[in-house]
C-alpha cells in the first residue's frame, strides 16, 4: 500500500531542471533511500514533498490525497515530518525549547496565550522522552548552538519526530558525522517502528546499504533506477555511473 | 477628451519622477539586499542644491547637471564609510542607519534653506505649452516624460547589453556568485549605490519646477516609491518601470476622478497585486531564507530577585509623584505613555521579528478616536479608549493581513506605507481631524469623579496601565503562544515546516502590537488632550523604534529604558537646541554602530560574559 505517490514530477529552475518526471513511490513502513551524485536534484524533490519547493508540473499524492499545492505548514500536520540537509534548528533556544515547539505544533494548544510555556508539563515530558530516544545527552536548557554538530543532526529527527508522522523525510542525516556519530545514527533509524515510512536520501553506502529496503538512483533530475539494494547493486548502468564513483 | 490625455501626461510625469527613485531603490536592494530610507532625501536635496546652482549660474541646465554631483559625494560617503560595515548584520541596522541620516538631512535642510516652499524655475526652451487637441500642455511636463524615459532605456541597455551591467544582473541574481566571478564586489556596490543616488537626485532637480521643493518631500517620494518596488517586485528594474508608470496614473487619475477616494487608490492597486501576486509583478517568486537570527533567548520565569527588585521599582514609581512637581510628574507620566507603545512595538520585533516602520499609526489611532469621540459626540473618554484600543486592533488585523504576506524588507516597506496612508487621513480629512492643526479635547475628562486634569491622578491611571501592559505582556511571551512567536523570530522556514502556520501567528502579534499600541495612544489623548497629523508621521514611528533599538529589542525591559532616555534626552535638547532633528539622527547612527544590542542587551552580554569568567 502506498503512502506517497508523486506523478511526474517537473521543477526547474530557470533552465535548470532539477526534477523531470519523478514518479515514485514510498510503501507503508518501507525504507526508501534515494541515491545519487551531487546536484541530481535529491533535496529538490524532497524540498516539493515537503512543500518547501513548489513543483511546475505533476502531482503529489499522500494516501490518496493531492497535497501538490499545500503550503509546507499543512503537510506538516497532516504527517509528513522532514529533517534537512543543513541543520535548519532554533540555534539561540535551548534544546528543550526547540522541542517543545515542535511538540506544541502538533497536539499541543500552541495558541494559548495565559499558561507558562515552562509549565506545561505534558509538552514537556514528550519533549524529554524524544531527547531520550535521538540519544541526546546532557543538559537539555543548553542553547541549541552549544550542541556538537552530531547532536545538532540528532535534533533535526528529533524535531521531525516530535511530529508524530507516518511519513519522514532525511535528508542525508548522516552527513558530516564521525564513524562513531554514524553508527549511532544508524541504530536510530533502526530503532523506528514500521508504522512509520522513512523516505531518505543518503550518500554513504554503507548505510545505504544497512538501511534500505528500496533504493531509488537520481540522475540529473532523473529517475535512473528503482528496486531492492540486490537489484540496484547489480545494475550495470548505476554501477557505471555512480556507484563506480566508489570504488 | 482633451481632460483624459492630460491625464494620461500628468501621470506619465508622476510616473517618471517614480521610475527615478525606484530604479535605484530596487537596484540597490536587488544587488546588496539593503534598503536605503535616505533615498527620498536625495530627491530631495537634488532639487535644493539644484535651487542654489540656478540662482548661482541662472541655467536650469547647469543646475541640472551639477545638483547630482555634491549628492552622489554625499551618499557616496555614507555607504563607503557607515553602511559597507553593516552589510553583515541585520538588515535593521541598516534601516535605522539610513533613517538617521533622513534626519541629519532634512535638518541640514532646513537650516540652509529654511522650511518654505521653494521654485525652480523650468528651463526658457520649455516655459510654455504645447497645443494639445483644444487644450494645452505644458512643454516642460513633456520634456520630463521624455526624459525619464530616455534615462529608463539608458538603463536598460546598461544592464542589458554592457559587461559591467551584466555583473550587476548576476549580482542582483546571487551576490554570493557575482562575488566568485571576480569582480571587485564592494566597489560594484559602490557604483551602484552612487548611480542610484544620482538617479533620484536628478529627479529631484526634474521635480523642482512641477512641485516646488520642500522639506517633506523626502518621504512624499519614497513611500509610493516603496509601493512601486511592492508592486513591480524587488530587483527588478522592469518591475520598476511598470510599476512607476501604474502607481503614476493610479495616482493622477485617482486625483482627478475621484479625489476623495485618491489617497486609497495606490494603496488599493498595491493590495490587489499583494493578494495575486505577493512577490510583486515582475519579482521572483523565492522560498523563505533562513532568516538572520536574533540574540536573545526566551524570556526567563521572574526570579525571585527579579520580583523583588520589581516591586521596589513599581514601590518608586508610585512614591515618585508625591515628591515633585506637577511638570516632572507629567514627564514620568509621558514616559509611561511611550514606554508602553515602546513595549507594545518590541512585541512585534524583538519578539517576532517583525519589522514594522509603521506603528505610530496604531498609537495615533488610538488618539484620534478619543479626541474625536470626545469632541464630536461628547463621548466619555474612558469609552473612547476602549473603542481607541478596538479601532487600532481593527486597523492593526486588517492592515497586517497584507503585510504579513511579505517579510523582511518589504514587509517594512508595507507597514511604512500604510502608516503613511493614516498620516494622510489625518491630514486631509480635515473637518473631523483639524487637518495639520490637529485637535483638541475642549475639557479633560474625569475617573471616578477624580478629574484627569489632575497631574497626579493622570499619573497614577498612566502607571496602572504600564504596569498592567507590561505583566499582560511579560506573560505573553513566556505562554505557548508567546514561544511560537520567537520560534517565528528565530526560524521561521522551519516553524513552517513543523506545521506552523506562521502568517496567522504574525498576524496575531501585530494584531496585538497595534491593539496596545492604541491603548497607549488612548492614554496620551486623556493626558495630552490634543492630536495632531505629526503623532502618525513616518518619523513618529521612527522614534519608537529607536526606543526599542536603544533600550534592547527582544528584551520587555529594555524598550523601557530606550523610551526614557529617548524623551529625556529629547526634552533636554530641544529645550537648548534647534537642531533635535539632526541630534536624533545622529543618536540613530550612534546606536547602530556603538550599542547594537541597545543598553539592555549590552547590560546582558556583560553579565554573560562575566559569569563565563567566573564558574561557580
Ligand atoms: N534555490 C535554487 N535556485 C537555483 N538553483 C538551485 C536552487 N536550489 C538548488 N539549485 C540547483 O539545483 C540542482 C539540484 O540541487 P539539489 O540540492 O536538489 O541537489 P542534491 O541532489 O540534493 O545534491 P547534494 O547531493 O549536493 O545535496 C543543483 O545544481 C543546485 O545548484
Ligand atoms: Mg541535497
Amino acid at each position: 500500500m502506498s503512502v506517497l505517490r508523486t506523478e511526474s514530477l517537473y521543477c526547474a529552475f530557470g533552465s535548470l531542471v532539477v526534477t523531470k518526471d519523478v514518479t515514485l513511490t514510498v510503501i507503508k513502513g518501507e525504507r526508501h533511500v534515494i541515491i545519487g551524485p551531487n546536484g541530481a536534484g535529491k533535496t529538490s524533490l524532497l524540498n516539493q514533498i515537503g512543500g518547501q519547493l513548489h513543483a511546475g508540473r505533476g502531482r503529489i499524492l499522500l494516501g490518496g490525497t493531492d497535497i501538490t499545492q499545500w503550503p509546507p505548514n499543512r503537510i506538516a500536520q497532516s504527517g509528513i515530518a522532514r529533517t534537512f540537509q543543513r541543520n535548519n534548528l532554533f540555534p539561540n533556544l535551548t534544546v528543550l525549547e526547540n522541542l517543545c515547539l515542535a511538540v506544541e505544533a502538533r497536539r499541543g494548544r500552541p495558541w494559548d496565550f495565559f499558561s507558562l510555556a515552562d509549565h506545561r508539563h505534558a509538552v514537556i515530558r514528550r519533549a524529554e522522552a524524544l531527547l531520550a530516544q535521538v540519544h541526546i545527552a546532557g543538559d537539555a536548557s543548553r542553547p541549541v548552538h552549544n550542541l556538537s554538530y552530531g547532536e545538532q543532526r540528532q535534533l533535526e529527527i528529533g524535531l521531525a519526530l516530535a511530529g508524530e508522522p507516518t511519513l519522514l523525510l532525511l535528508d542525508e542525516p548522516t552527513s558530516g558525522m564521525s564513524p562513531a556519530e554514524t553508527k549511532s545514527m544508524i541504530a536510530l533509524i533502526a530503532s523506528l517502528p514500521r508504522t512509520l515510512s522513512i523516505l531518505m536520501i543518503e550518500h554513504d553506502m554503507n548505510v545505504v546499504f544497512t538501511v534500505a529496503d528500496r533504493i531509488t538512483v537520481f540522475y540529473y533530475g532523473e529517475v535512473l533506477a528503482s528496486g531492492p539494494p540486490a537489484e540496484i547493486r547489480n545494475d550495470r548502468r548505476v554501477r557505471e555511473i555512480y556507484l563506480g564513483m566508489e570504488d | 477628451m482633451e481632460f483624459f490625455l492630460e491625464q494620461i501626461l500628468n501621470g506619465l510625469v508622476y510616473g517618471v519622477l517614480l521610475f527615478l527613485t525606484a530604479a535605484g531603490l530596487s537596484l540597490i536592494f536587488g544587488l546588496m539586499n539593503v534598503v536605503s530610507l535616505a533615498h527620498g532625501s536625495f530627491f530631495m536635496m537634488g532639487g535644493y542644491v539644484a535651487y542654489s546652482l540656478y540662482r548661482l549660474t541662472g541655467s536650469f541646465w547647469a543646475a541640472l547637471l551639477l545638483a547630482p554631483v555634491p549628492i552622489v559625494a554625499a551618499g557616496v560617503a555614507m555607504e563607503v564609510i557607515f553602511l559597507r560595515p553593516l552589510y553583515r548584520r541585520g538588515h535593521l541596522d541598516q534601516v535605522l542607519l539610513t533613517f538617521g541620516f533622513t534626519f541629519i538631512f532634512l535638518d541640514a535642510v532646513q537650516t540652509i534653506w529654511g522650511r518654505d516652499v521653494l521654485a525652480l524655475p523650468p528651463p526658457a526652451v520649455f516655459d510654455g505649452v504645447v497645443a494639445l487637441g483644444t487644450g494645452v500642455f505644458s512643454s516642460y511636463r513633456l520634456f520630463l516624460i521624455g526624459f525619464g524615459l530616455a534615462i529608463a532605456l539608458l538603463l536598460w541597455l546598461f544592464l542589458d547589453r554592457s559587461q559591467l551591467g551584466a555583473r550587476v544582473r548576476a549580482g542582483v541574481d546571487d551576490a554570493a556568485m557575482a562575488g566568485g566571478l571576480g569582480c571587485n564586489i564592494s566597489a560594484l556596490f559602490t557604483a551602484i549605490f552612487g548611480a542610484g543616488v544620482a538617479l533620484a537626485a536628478l529627479g529631484g532637480v526634474a521635480a523642482g519646477p512641477i512641485f516646488g521643493i520642500y522639506p517633506g518631500e523626502d518621504a512624499e517620494i519614497l513611500i509610493p516609491a516603496f509601493i512601486v518596488i511592492v508592486v513591480g517586485g524587488m530587483g527588478s528594474l522592469r518591475g520598476a518601470f511598470v510599476g512607476s508608470l501604474l502607481i503614476g496614473e493610479a495616482d493622477t487619475f485617482g486625483n482627478a476622478y475621484m479625489p476623495q477616494l485618491a489617497l486609497f487608490l495606490i494603496y488599493l492597486v498595491m493590495a490587489i497585486v499583494l493578494l495575486v501576486r505577493p512577490q510583486g509583478l515582475f519579482g521572483i517568486k523565492h522560498g523563505l531564507a533562513a532568516s538572520p537570527s536574533g540574540s536573545t533567548p526566551a524570556a526567563p520565569l521572574p526570579s525571585r530577585r527579579a520580583l523583588a527588585i520589581g516591586l521596589i521599582g513599581v514601590a518608586a514609581l508610585v512614591i515618585y509623584p508625591l515628591l515633585v512637581a506637577d511638570y516632572q510628574r507629567s514627564l514620568v507620566t509621558e514616559l509611561l505613555i511611550f514606554a508602553i507603545v515602546a513595549m507594545s512595538l518590541d512585541l512585534l520585533l524583538g519578539f517576532t521579528g517583525l519589522m514594522s516602520l509603521g506603528h505610530a499609526a496604531f498609537f495615533g489611532l488610538g488618539a484620534y478616536v478619543v479626541i474625536v469621540l470626545g469632541t464630536f459626540f461628547d463621548f466619555n473618554a474612558w469609552f473612547g479608549v476602549a473603542l481607541g484600543i478596538g479601532a487600532a486592533a481593527l486597523a492593526a488585523l486588517v492592515i497586517g493581513y497584507f503585510c504579513v504576506r511579505a517579510s523582511g524588507i518589504p514587509f517594512l516597506m508595507l507597514t511604512l506605507a500604510f502608516s503613511q496612508l493614516v498620516y494622510s487621513v489625518a491630514l486631509k480629512w480635515r473637518d473631523v481631524t483639524g487637518g495639520s492643526d490637529g485637535i483638541g479635547l475642549a475639557v479633560k475628562p474625569s475617573l471616578f469623579g477624580f478629574t484627569l486634569s489632575n497631574s497626579l491622578t493622570m499619573y497614577f491611571v498612566a502607571l496602572f496601565f504600564f504596569v498592567l501592559c507590561f505583566l499582560g505582556l511579560r506573560r505573553l511571551v513566556s505562554s505557548p503562544l508567546g514561544r511560537v512567536f520567537i520560534g517565528i523570530r528565530e526560524n521561521e522556514a522551519r516553524m513552517l515546516a513543523i506545521g506552523y502556520a506562521t502568517r496567522r501567528y504574525k498576524l496575531a502579534s501585530f494584531t496585538i502590537g497595534g491593539a496596545v499600541a492604541g491603548l497607549a495612544g488612548g492614554l496620551y489623548a486623556v493626558f495630552n488632550g490634543f492630536i495632531s497629523p505629526d503623532a502618525v508621521y513616518w518619523s513618529a514611528s521612527g522614534d519608537i523604534l529607536i526606543m526599542v533599538m536603544l533600550g534592547g529589542a527582544g528584551t520587555l525591559l529594555g524598550p523601557v529604558f530606550g523610551a526614557a532616555a529617548f524623551l529625556l534626552m529629547k526634552n533636554l535638547v530641544s529645550t537648548y537646541s534647534e537642531h533635535w532633528l539632526a541630534i536624533i539622527g545622529v543618536v540613530f547612527v550612534a546606536c547602530v554602530l556603538f550599542f547594537p544590542g541597545g543598553f539592555w542587551g549590552t547590560l546582558r552580554q556583560v553579565r554573560i560574559m562575566t559569569r563565563e569568567k567566573v564558574p561557580a
